[in-house]
């Protein structure tokens, strides 16, 4: 539910014939659903506080509480009875070598505390206690782990005051594959869109099997780049080995994406056979061949046209 | 905020105590990221007083976990002040005082 709209209009189906708000959709099955329905599953809680029911609870009415239904397994303070989960402590300790999460040291909104309690808390007995319960155990929770004073009164307005202290070290995952900006005008019409690439084999597994012939190494066949450079190389095979083992090797020494591997004499000799003018094209502007794909350059679009056409000859002269 | 936090009930002339004391009860063993020892730093005494009587003492040392947690009984009655406090091996010290419910 949590994408979907307040006030959406959901379709329950039923396998019940007898249902009897039938209802003559596609398939003459299921029924409308009311909203009472909707508001008995659309029980979650947001971050910035939407869908917090009224109600209020304090600091001092959760501790009783909080010790009659919580602290048989949470502990008086939070601490966790034998092996059930500790809510509080744990400061500072997510970067160490037994990192403590709780309440106080990892969570980052209060909004999942409320959320939990009332979805799947007392163990024994889920859903059993009212909104305001739900609030005051909440609120002795964050007393707990010194989140809040201990005259706190939570309810939909002071949840807006509670600031969890690890907020800050969650963001957005900032890694380039996936930030996926939306156009939402003036966008390019999906129907005149080609697929020029595809990529396969990205994840190398041929030296996890047995007899591939390919050495069981992660970081490229070092054994047949090592036999191979025993060749005696051209002087623009030579410079062209650092620049090799910085933007090729990646695949070219394990065969990724269809990579002929260095030192494949088999492989190689039909594109040898095209010519190093031809090679050298395909190495800088990329290629689309029947086994994978060549991006241009590698990928390495920082390296001159010069420097590709020395790696392709330490490659062809490596694997001749 | 006090390091300590107690509850003291009494029943049937027994006044049941759990306290939890934050701190880090550093042994002086345990060595940083840079290799450097972290100085010791512990919990070396703790006194439970009511109405000013000693009713609980011990000496604690770098065997004892962090954030100690205690639970102790003695004979009392509702309503009394129980003082707990803890004095650490770098002259630290905090107290808190509640009642016996």
């Amino acid at each position: 539910m949590f994408r979907s709209p307040k006030s959406g209009a959901l379709t329950v189906a039923f396998l019940c014939f007898a249902s009897p708000a039938l209802v003559a959709g596609p398939l003459g099955i299921g029924e409308t659903a009311t909203p009472e329905m909707i508001a008995g599953w659309d029980i979650d809680i947001r971050p910035d506080g939407r869908g917090l029911p009224p109600g209020e609870g304090s600091v001092a009415d959760g501790e009783g509480l909080y010790e009659a239904k919580c602290a048989s397994c949470h502990g008086l303070f939070g601490e966790g009875a034998g092996r059930w989960p500790i809510l509080a402590g744990g400061e500072g300790t997510l970067d160490t070598a037994h990192p403590e999460k709780t309440v106080g040291s990892y969570w980052p909104y209060a909004s999942t505390l409320w959320d939990y309690i009332h979805r799947a808390m007392p163990y024994p007995a889920p859903q059993s206690l009212t909104d305001d319960e739900v609030y005051a155990i909440t609120a002795y929770v964050l007393y707990l782990n010194d989140i809040v004073e201990d005259d706190f009164v939570l309810n939909q307005e002071t949840f807006q005051e509670v600031k969890m202290p690890n907020e800050p070290n969650f963001y957005i995952d900032d890694r380039p594959d996936v930030v996926n900006t939306r156009c939402m005008s003036q966008c390019a019409d999906a129907s005149t869109f080609e697929i020029v690439t595809t990529i396969n084999g990205v994840t190398p597994t041929a030296h996890f099997k047995e007899d591939s012939g390919v050495a069981a190494n992660h970081y490229g066949n070092e054994a047949a780049t090592a036999e191979a450079t025993k060749v005696a190389l051209s002087d623009a095979a030579v410079a062209g080995k650092s620049i090799y083992a910085k933007a090729c090797n990646v695949c070219h020494g394990a065969g990724v994406a269809g990579a002929p591997v260095t030192g494949d004499a088999a492989a190689w000799s039909e594109r040898i056979a095209q010519g190093m003018a031809t090679l050298n094209k395909h190495a800088i502007e990329g290629y689309v061949g029947k086994n994978g794909v060549m991006p241009a350059k590698g990928g390495n679009m920082a390296l001159a046209d010069e420097e590709v056409a020395n790696a392709v000859a330490f490659m062809v002269e490596s694997s001749q | 905020m006090s390091s300590i936090r107690i509850k003291a009930k009494e029943r049937a002339g027994v006044v049941d105590v759990k306290a939890l004391m934050k701190h880090p009860m550093e042994t002086g063993l345990r060595k940083d990221k840079d290799g450097n020892k972290i100085p010791p730093h512990f919990i070396q005494e703790v006194v439970a007083e009511s109405n000013g009587a000693v009713v609980f003492s011990g000496s604690f040392n770098t065997s004892i976990s962090k954030d100690p947690y205690l639970s102790f009984q003695y004979g009392g009655k509702k309503g009394d002040k129980l003082t707990l406090s803890w004095t650490d091996n770098q002259g630290q010290k905090d107290a808190e005082t509640v009642d016996v419910g």
